[in-house]
Parts: structure tokens; C-alpha cells; sequence
């Protein structure tokens, strides 16, 4: 029982790498995205192998836990919530990867009225938050923190909603601005995307600590 | 009547069948003691035990037989303990299983039920003759000590047979050599066996008669032994020799003397039962 | 934001596992087995047919497969219990730490104070707990009382018992419960300080929480000492051993490392037997 009692935990310490991995690629990512950092977008794609290589670690781990130690009942749902959480996490990573590529690609900044005009700063902030929410609610086993996520998701399906009619509206302004404009749309989905496999973070911790399966399930207003 | 009530007949019959039998004999014995304890019990007293045999009752005592009795059970004790149960160690524990020891082990188990006239006879020859031992104590001692090996030697056997082969796997794979499992694990956990057997033995010694007279017990003898090669009589013959007297007065004093005979006898079997109870404590 | 959840995270990495350093009180005495070309025969039975192995130390090795297949007459080789085994007769080496055991000139009682053995059922000796586990010093004539009392308490510690029977040492071992027996057993083994421990299906006879205890046990031997395990349980070689031997009707079928043959064996008639598909 110890010896799995111990290699669960070096389980959960390994998400929590990648928690801590992917939250600071994507923080990266973005902050890249809004300067005009290159360097900064370097690093991003230069830790992405980092990131791979945690992924297939993670995945071997859990595999080995299940064939070795035969867990049920809340380990059970433990280690498929950590093969879950992990392959969301790495996509999100690769999203930060696909913002940075961005950058490398094209040398000029992006206005600044338009990352306003988009809210981007609230995109960020959003982001971050939902970034610590699951943080606290995974270390702290706290169902309700996850819970506070979909709220802040819905924050983000808005901008995103938004940002279409309102990157229309400024490319009618100013066609010179098309392909920053198109660049930042595609920015901004996939910020929308990491939102949602965020959330999906969240379902799979309430679905290991309380049984209860909430994918696919209409969401209570 | 069907079937079940047949069946709950068929119990209750045995059932009283069982407990007849059993009354049989428990009755039978108490009869005989209490007969015995209404005759002999008043004539028990210090000179009796310790008064020689003379031709006048009331001055005739059992302290000759009951002294040779005492040898006889202690020489017996010396040389057929060590022996048997050294035997009985070897057969189980050292010889091979093999056509020979079967063959042993049945001729021990049938030296058991030879009439004891025949050991008798034997000691009569070997012992006093051939040995030259003349009718004494040792010779007599000797002779019951043939009798009573093969009992021994079954009795350990047993009791060592009852002790698990784990104890001795165990005692083995920590190291110890052979000699030093039977001497640290086998023995003291079949101690118990082996004596309940031993003592068992030796009340019946205690009892034979006729070996005895045939290796020459007398059944007058005015003096107690003093050493082992002295001439004696034991309790059992000078029953026997008080009871064809014609006088009341030696019934009197046979009857106090199988009362003595009776009390040494279930003594010793209260002692064996005592061991055994303790020793099956402890495989609780 | 990230440098919190680091330090979080080394929080964890110390607070984990802090492991009992009860195993800190004997050295590192496991040793290195080698098997090599061993053939087993009893009468005229071929009961193994030639095996080859090496067993690394400070390992826990598990040999699994069905009733028959030859894994205990195998472990028994190791401390040379089959030679009271009428009939039996072996080939091959088997050397410990290079040293052939089946020379003859091996002295068998001095192997078995380094090759110590626990059986299915558990089998303490009827008498007191002290004198269970100083029987294997006893008989090699260490008289030194002190000497006996410390190997005893630290025996008894080494294998969980101590802070259950410390208070009455002289308590009959017949009266402790099956679980407590077994490891009893054990510290009986560990008081002669062997590099080998041998284990043939130790927890077979006990309840799942007995079991329990004496599996995590199992696991901190290895620090010390090399285990070999048989196992009718597959899922118990799973969880403690390092290593894990198939064997199948006398043959060696594959031996790796138990993640391995857990997760992708090598041989289709391992997968067959673990996953349960066997007639």
C-alpha cells in the first residue's frame, strides 16, 4: 500500500509539472503576442520539446500505475482524471505554441487599439484566473473552486462571440490591417479553446473527487 | 413412521444402548471398590505399612512388599525410560522408511501384546541364570523393563509423530542440524506425550505379578531390599499369598493391601492425565 | 503566478514518502544469485528442465505461474530444503555470491544462516516470542545475553512487530494472531541476519489487511537484503516485486522486469497466463 500511496503521489506531482508548465508557456505566449516579443516567443517553442517529453512520461506512468497496482474506486478515477487533465494540458501547451510560431513568423506588432478594441487584457486576466482556480481546486481537492470555472469561461465565450463583428468592423476602417487582424482572430479562438479544455480540467477533477460525470450535460443557468 | 422419526428412534435407542454399557462397567467397579473399602479400609494404618509379614494377621504389615515394590518401580524407571524413548527417538526420526523399519514397527507393536509369563520366562533364563543375577531386584527390574519397551517405544513414536512437520521445516531452514531440532523443538514439544506414555508403563510394572514369581519373587521375604541384588517381594504377590490364606484376618489384610496397590495405581494414572492435559495446552 | 505552483510543488516532493528508518539499523547484506543449467528430478519425475537465472541484489523477485509448474521446488533450491525430499536429485550451479552451494563440501547449516525461509503457513515454534525469534542465534552457541536481546529487538523492529510486543516478550507465540505470527516469522529470519530471504506464498493463509502489511514489508526488505517471492497471486507480484519469473511445467518461460511483463510481455503464453485466458 505504501509503495502505491507513493507512486500515486509522484503521479499527481508530475501533473502538477505540467500544470506549471503549460500555465507558464501559455502566460508566455501571450505576453509575447502583446509586445512583440521574439525572444520570449523563442523560449516558448524551444520548451515545447519539454513539454512532449512530460506528456509521453505522464502517459507511460499512468499506464504502469494501472497495470501494477490495479487501483479502484477513487484511485481508479484519480489516475484517469490524470491521463485526461494530462492530454489537456498538453494541447493547451500547444496552443501557446501556435501563438508563439505566430510571432516568430511575422516581425510587427500588433496595434494596440486593436488588442483594446478586443478586450485582450480581460482575455489574459481571465485566463489566469481560471488558470489558478484549477490549481487551487485540484491541490486542495475543493469541488466548488472548480465549479467558480464555468463561470469565467462563459466570460471568454463572449469575447469570442465579439470579437468577430468587432475585428470586421476595424478591418472596414483600415485594410491595411487585415492580416494582423486575421492573426489576432485566430489568437483570440484559440484562447477560446484553451478556455473550454480548461473547463474540461475542471469536469475531470469533480469527476475524480465526486463520482460524478459532467460532460455533455447541459449546464444549469 | 417415516423416515425421520425412524432415524431420531434409531438415536435415542443407541443413545440408551451407550449409556447401559457404560453404567455396566462403572457399576461393576464401584461395587467391587466399595466391597474392597468395607473390608480392608479399617485395618489401614502406620504398623501395617510399616510392619514386616508374620504368620499372625493382625501383626502382619506390607512394608516388605510395598519397599520392594518402590525398587522395582525405580530401577524400572532407570532403565527402561532411557532406552525406550532413545529407541523410540531413532525409529521415527533417524531410520530410514523402508520395508525393514515397517517390518520393525509391526514385531514392536506385537512384542506389546506378549503374555507377561513369557518375559517371565525370558528373564528367568537371561537375567537369573545366564547372568547370574540370582532372584533379585535387578533381575525383576530388568525383566519388566522388557516388558513395558515396547509400550514406551510406541508412546514416543506418537507423540513425536504428532509433532508438525512445520515446527521441523521451520528449525531446519534457520540452520539447525538434526540432533539439535529434536533436541531444542522435538522433544520438549512431545515431552508431554512421551511421559503420559512412560508413566502409563510403568503403573502397569507396578501391577505384573507373574513375570515376577517366575524370575523368583518370594512370597515370604522378612527383610526390605537394600541393594539391587537383593531377594524381594512385591505388593501384588503378597496379596496373592495373603488371599489363599484360610484365616479372616488375611482377607482383611489382602483387602487393605489391594486398597494401597489401587491408591499407587490411580496416583500415578492422575499424574499422566495431569501431563497430558498441560502438554495439549499447549498446542492450543 | 508559475513560481507559486513551483514551490508548491517542491513542497510535496519532501513531504512525500518520508519512508520508516526502521532499516537503518542493519547493513546491506543482500546478495547476487546465479542459476545456472539446473535440472531437478524426483525419481524418475522431471520436475524442472532447465533454467537459468541471475537475480540481482536488493531486488524483490516474484516467481508466478500454475500449481505444478516447479516455482517452489525452484526456491527450495536455494537453501537446499529439497535434500530431505526422498527421491530428489539435481544438475547445475547454484552459486550465491559466486560460491556453488551444491559442492560438497558446503556446510548445509552455515547456507541456511544466509538463506533464511518463510512458509505459506505461518509456524512458530510453542514457546515464548523471545525465544522464537533467538532460536537461529542459539544454535550457533551465542550465548551473549546482551548480544541475543539487541538482534532480537532489532529483528523485531526490522519486520513491524516490535511496538506490539515489546510490553511482553515472553508471551507464547502460539498466542498472537495469524498475521502477527507471519511476522514473527520473519523477524525469526532476520535475527541471523541472512543476504538471501526466501518466500514461499507468505501471505496465502491471511486476511487482506495481514497482507497488506506484510506486502509493504516485503518492500522495505529489499533495502537490506534480495527477496524471492513465489506467489499464487498475480496481482501481489505486481505491486511488490521488481522482477518477475514465469515459469510453466518445469520450463523458465520468461523472466523480466515486472513492469514489463505487466504491460507488454514478450512471451504470448506469460500475456495468456496473466490476463487470466488460461485453460
Amino acid at each position: 500500500m505504501e509503495n502505491a500511496i507513493y507512486q500515486k503521489d509522484l503521479l499527481n506531482q508530475a501533473i502538477l509539472e505540467m500544470l506549471s508548465l503549460s500555465f507558464t508557456q501559455f502566460e508566455k505566449a501571450m505576453e509575447a503576442f502583446s509586445n512583440n516579443d521574439a525572444d520570449l516567443a523563442e523560449e516558448v517553442i524551444h520548451k515545447e520539446t519539454r513539454v512532449n517529453a512530460l506528456d509521453l512520461k505522464i502517459e507511460k506512468d499512468c499506464e504502469r500505475f494501472l497495470a501494477l497496482h490495479q487501483p479502484v474506486a477513487i484511485d481508479l478515477r484519480h489516475v484517469m482524471a490524470f491521463l485526461k487533465i494530462n492530454y489537456e494540458l498538453e494541447r493547451i501547451a500547444d496552443h501557446a505554441y501556435g501563438i508563439s510560431k505566430y510571432l516568430v513568423d511575422d516581425e510587427e506588432l500588433i496595434p494596440k487599439k486593436l488588442l483594446d478594441a478586443v478586450n485582450y487584457k480581460t482575455i489574459v486576466e481571465t485566463i489566469n484566473m481560471m488558470f489558478e482556480l484549477i490549481a487551487d481546486a485540484y491541490e486542495n481537492d475543493n469541488v466548488k473552486l472548480a465549479r467558480k470555472i464555468f463561470k469565467k469561461d462563459k466570460i471568454l465565450d463572449k469575447i469570442n462571440a465579439n470579437s468577430f463583428e468587432i475585428l470586421e468592423a476595424e478591418i472596414k476602417n483600415d485594410i491595411e490591417i487585415t492580416g494582423k487582424a486575421l492573426i489576432l482572430l485566430s489568437v483570440i479562438k484559440k484562447c477560446e479553446r484553451v478556455g473550454d479544455l480548461l473547463k474540461n480540467i475542471a469536469e475531470e477533477i469533480i469527476f475524480y473527487l465526486d463520482a460524478e460525470v459532467l460532460k455533455h450535460r447541459k449546464k444549469k443557468k | 413412521m417415516n423416515s425421520i422419526q425412524k432415524n431420531r428412534l434409531k438415536d435415542q435407542l443407541f443413545k440408551i444402548w451407550g449409556i447401559a454399557c457404560t453404567l455396566i462397567g462403572l457399576v461393576l467397579l464401584a461395587v467391587f471398590i466399595g466391597d474392597i473399602l468395607i473390608d480392608g479400609l479399617r485395618r489401614i494404618d502406620w504398623s501395617f505399612i510399616t510392619n514386616l509379614p508374620s504368620r499372625k494377621a493382625e501383626k502382619s504389615g506390607i512394608y516388605t512388599a510395598l519397599m520392594g515394590s518402590i525398587w522395582i518401580l525405580l530401577l524400572t524407571t532407570i532403565v527402561a525410560f532411557p532406552l525406550g524413548v532413545a529407541a523410540g527417538v531413532y525409529l521415527e526420526e533417524y531410520a530410514k522408511k523402508n520395508r525393514f523399519s515397517a517390518l520393525l514397527e509391526i514385531n514392536i507393536s506385537n512384542l506389546a501384546g506378549v503374555p507377561s509369563i513369557i518375559y517371565g520366562l525370558l528373564g528367568l533364563e537371561v537375567f537369573v541364570r545366564i547372568m547370574g543375577l540370582g532372584a533379585s531386584v535387578l533381575a525383576g527390574a530388568l525383566t519388566l523393563s522388557l516388558l513395558i519397551l515396547p509400550i514406551i517405544i510406541v508412546a514416543t513414536r506418537e507423540a513425536i509423530k504428532a509433532v508438525p512437520q512445520s515446527i521441523r521445516d521451520a528449525s531446519y531452514a534457520l540452520g539447525a542440524s538434526k540432533w539439535q531440532t529434536i533436541r531444542n523443538q522435538i522433544l520438549p514439544a512431545s515431552g508431554g506425550g512421551i511421559l503420559t506414555g512412560v508413566i502409563l508403563a510403568l503403573s502397569r510394572a507396578v501391577g505384573e505379578t507373574a513375570p515376577l514369581i517366575v524370575v523368583g519373587a518370594l512370597a515370604y521375604v522378612p527383610f526390605a531390599p537394600s541393594n539391587p541384588l537383593d531377594e524381594f517381594s512385591v505388593l501384588p504377590i503378597q496379596i496373592f499369598n495373603w488371599i489363599s490364606r484360610p484365616q479372616h484376618g488375611f482377607i482383611e489384610n489382602a483387602a487393605a493391601a489391594i486398597i494401597i496397590l489401587l491408591l499407587i495405581t490411580f496416583v500415578m494414572n492422575g499424574i499422566a492425565v495431569y501431563f497430558r492435559n498441560k502438554w495439549q495446552k499447549k498446542w492450543k | 503566478m508559475a513560481k507559486e505552483m513551483e514551490i508548491k510543488m517542491s513542497k510535496i516532493k519532501t513531504e512525500t514518502f518520508n519512508k520508516a528508518k526502521k532499516l537503518d539499523l542493519v547493513e546491506n547484506h543482500a546478495a547476487r544469485i546465479e542459476a545456472k543449467g539446473i535440472k531437478v528430478w524426483y525419481d524418475d519425475f522431471n520436475a524442472i528442465k532447465g533454467i537459468n537465472m541471475e537475480i540481482k541484489p536488493n531486488t524483490v523477485t516474484a516467481f508466478i505461474g500454475p500449481s505444478g509448474c516447479g516455482k517452489s521446488t525452484f526456491l527450495r533450491l536455494f537453501n537446499r530444503m529439497n535434500d530431505y525430499v526422498e527421491g530428489f536429485r539435481m544438475e547445475g550451479k547454484i552459486k550465491i555470491n559466486g560460491e556453488n552451494v551444491y559442492k560438497n563440501n558446503v556446510n548445509v547449516e552455515e547456507l541456511r544462516k544466509e538463506v533464511g525461509m518463510v512458509f505459506q503457513k505461518p509456524n512458530p515454534f510453542p514457546k515464548s516470542i523471545f525465544e522464537n525469534v533467538a532460536y537461529g542465534l542459539k544454535i550457533q552457541g551465542i550465548k551473549d545475553k546482551k548480544f541475543i536481546n539487541e538482534r532480537v529487538e532489532k529483528a523485531l523492529r526490522q519486520a513491524d512487530l516490535w511496538e506490539e510486543v515489546k510490553d511482553n516478550l515472553k508471551k507464547s507465540a502460539l498466542a498472537l494472531s495469524g498475521g502477527q505470527q507471519q511476522r514473527l516469522c520473519i523477524a525469526r529470519t532476520l535475527a541471523v541476519e541472512p543476504s538471501i530471504i526466501l518466500m514461499d506464498e507468505p501471505t496465502s493463509a491471511l486476511d487482506p489487511i495481514s497482507t497488506a502489511k506484510i506486502e509493504d514489508l516485503i518492500f522495505s526488505l529489499k533495502e537490506k537484503y534480495t527477496v524471492i517471492i513465489v506467489t499464487h497471486n498475480m496481482q501481489q507480484a505486481s505491486r511488490i516485486s521488481d522482477y518477475t519469473a514465469f515459469f510453466y511445467i518445469g520450463d523458465l518461460i520468461e523472466f523480466d522486469k515486472t513492469k514489463k511483463i505487466f504491460t507488454n510481455p514478450a512471451e504470448k503464453q506469460t500475456e495468456n497466463y496473466i490476463t487470466g485466458r488460461f485453460g
